[in-house]
């Protein structure tokens, strides 16, 4: 009995201790299990938070769209007129606008839209309520043009650069939500590839034909950060292209043999699909990566595979090798420059420090810990208008020399390459000396006894400044 | 004197003839040319004497001097088909002015719509151009005065971009563009009143600044004009701000800087 009742008691112990220790155990992964998921969902419920404000995105809450951003993002922003009332029939939609714009009534008429047996009417995209009209979107396109749709929406999954994200991206940066929005709506007219297919058809003949040519996508990629028209022009394919596209039969697909030099399509696009950035390698050159990965040997696989529809395969191995030579010589001198300026922020001479620049509503979390981004990783895309000179000529070498040089090399174009390496180098000798001269100047400072090298607050005035402040 | 059959006659027959004839054939029997800028204004200034006041009072009489001769050349044949072109007028206004058209979506249609284009067409509303060329808004209707400068009636600005797009559209990229430019205005204050507070504005090139500023605010213009997104930004906001800040670093941090502690020692 004794015995039972001890080693009742013995087991009845055991168990509680396995009790205890199971729920000690328990408590030691259930506590920070129930952190981590507390923590997801704050996060997903605060992102989803700060999507629902009068913007669009991430910042949303923090800004308004200008009157025109509807017609550059549908989607978020477009509101119907209300002046016209009625249920129109395609007929009657014809009829009234061959009046008022003419124009677009005759390009439709010479569309496929117009002229296959099933003619796609005004409606079709617009609706009939006229005052509860649709500018159409990417998915309304996509109803009947799946195939090109589904590779569109696709090509997120490659990440950014790419068309599909550039609204977003546009609209998720930091210095969207700084600026004034009348301002950019010249940013989002570009980045509306992502929320239009007119960018590339334009409206209302949405030609094929036209989307093939080089020039269609002039309108966005050229200018200094990318220069894609001005490097393809002036390259061998370009070239000839210029003299003799004009002649070609641009009806046909971009496949081997149809066309004699190759335009931003036929590489970019081959073969019709709706994607850039499936073999984009290098993005833009906006950051340096390492072109021999796993991963990237397949893309190169997949150059090389594209340039020998015209070229020998050994050649075209040849010219990437070329490529990735001028990057590493490129980033060689970008890194040369973002140590100086490293350099310089270490010994505080950047100014205005990032804590004396006008604070702009993004910048509260600045305000915690104020550190000047430089480079790529440090997100110096978005600081380049509210900095210090260097940093801005940093910024115009990395931005315009090397993607310049980036573009002339990836197009062909060797005198671009040259000239964008010229620059890159005289620009690293400017911010040497410019960082010499910041030095200098503190001594001079030091040794007239200024404290403040900055008297007053001149970064965070003027007539522009101020109006940013309470525009954006 | 009766007519005989002599040399005399038969001209003075034919001579009849022309007269008779001239006002229906009207322009297929002017002289092939070449003709002199005078013998254009004179002839012209009584057949189209509208035309020939619009050219006097706008831009390219007053301000560069530029007559008939320069876009519609010498000749008379094809001599309005040929004006109606771009490359008329690209000669002169290269540079910015036509890269920023010829890089927007209306001169990349209407450079790729070039060989289906029938020129003859006037430059009116209506579906005769698909894309408008440098003379379908800046000429439109034969106005020879710039249709499109600062000092004309908005109003037909407005009523020529609604020809394709809708009446809404077209306010709102207006107000929109306004606002654009109000913008850059208040960058080019803000370089200009800093400009002035220097006490030497030749060090650190602070001259050349204001030249760069009005330049970018330029773009913005051509930008939005031309609808170019990469006028309106890369070339002219984006521009703006870089001057802005290079102008303060001048300023607070450059020579200028220097020469105001070494004053402030002395």
């Amino acid at each position: 009995m004794l015995h039972t009742s001890t080693t009742s008691a013995f087991v009845s112990r055991k168990v509680k201790n396995t009790v205890v220790k199971n729920t000690v155990v328990k408590s030691i992964l259930l506590i920070p299990l129930v952190i981590v998921l507390l923590t997801v969902s704050a996060g997903f419920a605060y992102v989803h938070w700060s999507k629902g404000g009068t913007g669009a995105g991430l910042y949303s809450r923090h800004w308004s769209p200008d009157p025109v951003q509807g017609y550059w993002d549908p989607d978020n922003f477009y509101q119907s007129t209300e002046i016209v009332k009625g249920l129109f029939k395609a007929e009657q939609c014809i009829q009234c606008h061959e009046e008022i714009t003419p124009g677009i009534v005759s390009d439709w008429r010479a569309s496929r839209h117009a002229r296959s047996e099933e003619p796609i009417y005004c409606n079709a995209c617009h609706g009939n309520d006229h005052q509860q009209l649709r500018l159409p979107t990417p998915d309304e396109c996509g109803r009947c043009h799946a195939k090109q749709h589904g590779e569109f929406r696709d090509e997120a999954r490659h990440g950014f650069p790419s068309h599909v994200l550039a609204m977003e991206r546009a609209v998720d940066t930091k210095h969207f939500a700084d600026k004034p929005k009348a301002e950019l709506q010249s940013c989002v007219q570009c980045h509306s590839v992502a929320t239009k297919c007119d960018s590339c058809h334009t409206r209302h003949r949405f030609d094929a034909a036209e989307a093939r040519r080089s020039e269609a996508c002039i309108t966005c990629h050229s200018g200094p950060p990318h220069p894609d028209g001005e490097t393809y022009f002036a390259s061998a394919h370009g070239k000839r292209y210029l003299a003799e596209g004009s002649d070609w039969d641009w009806s046909k697909p971009l496949t081997k043999g149809n066309y004699k030099v190759p335009t931003c399509a036929y590489c970019h696009m081959d073969g019709g699909r709706h994607q850039v950035a499936h073999k984009s390698l290098w993005k833009f050159g906006l950051r340096e990566i390492n072109p021999h990965t796993s991963q990237n040997r397949v893309l190169r696989e997949n150059w090389i595979e594209l340039c020998s529809d015209c070229h020998d395969e050994k050649q075209a191995g040849q010219w990437l090798t070329e490529l990735d030579r001028e990057r590493k010589s490129a980033w060689r001198k970008l890194y040369a420059a973002e140590d100086i300026l490293k350099r310089l922020r270490g010994d505080n001479l950047l100014r205005p420090a990032a804590g004396e620049r006008p604070p702009y509503p993004m910048d509260w979390l600045d305000s915690l810990w104020p550190r000047e981004r430089i480079g790529f990783f440090e997100g110096q895309a978005s600081a380049f208008y509210n900095v210090s000179a260097i940093e801005r000529d940093y910024f115009e070498m990395w931005y315009f020399e090397n993607l310049g040089a980036y573009k002339s090399a990836a197009h062909g174009n060797q005198a671009g390459v040259e000239a964008g390496h010229r620059k890159m180098a005289a620009s690293l000798d400017r911010i040497k000396s410019k960082s010499d001269e910041l030095r200098t100047l503190k001594k001079v400072r030091q040794k007239a006894k200024i404290k403040s090298d900055l008297p007053g607050a001149p970064w965070a005035k003027g007539a522009y400044t101020d109006y940013n402040r309470e525009h954006n | 004197m009766p007519i005989t059959c002599n040399g005399k006659g038969i001209g003075r027959l034919l001579g009849i003839l022309w007269l008779a004839v001239y006002p229906v054939l009207a322009d297929e029997t002017v002289p092939p040319g070449p003709f002199t800028e005078t013998e254009c204004i004179t002839c012209h200034t009584q057949r189209n004497p509208e035309l020939i006041r619009q050219w006097r009072e706008g831009p390219h009489s007053t301000a560069s001097g530029v007559g008939c001769n320069s876009c519609h050349g010498d000749r008379h044949e094809d001599s309005v088909i040929e004006a109606r072109k771009n490359r008329r007028c690209t000669g002169c206004h290269d540079g910015p002015a036509s890269h920023s058209y010829a890089t927007s979506k209306h001169g990349v249609i209407n450079h790729l719509d070039k060989i289906r284009q029938d020129w003859r067409q006037p430059l009116r509303r209506g579906s005769d151009y698909r894309a408008p060329g440098c003379s379908y808004c800046h000429l439109h209707e034969s106005d020879h005065g710039d249709t499109m400068a600062s000092n004309r009636d908005p109003g037909a600005r407005q009523w020529i971009c609604s020809g394709c797009h809708g009446p809404r559209y077209v306010r709102e990229q207006f107000a929109n563009g306004q606002r654009q430019l109000d913008i850059a205005d208040l960058k080019l204050t803000e370089g200009g009143t800093l400009i002035a507070s220097a006490i030497d504005p030749k060090p650190g090139g602070l001259l050349k600044r204001y030249q760069d500023l009005t330049h970018h605010r330029q773009n913005v213009l051509l930008g939005i004009g031309h609808q170019s997104p990469d006028y309106q930004w890369w070339h002219g906001q984006a521009a703006l701000d870089g001057d802005i800040i290079r102008i303060r670093d001048a300023l607070f941090h450059g020579q200028d800087a220097a020469n105001r502690i070494t004053r402030s020692e002395r």
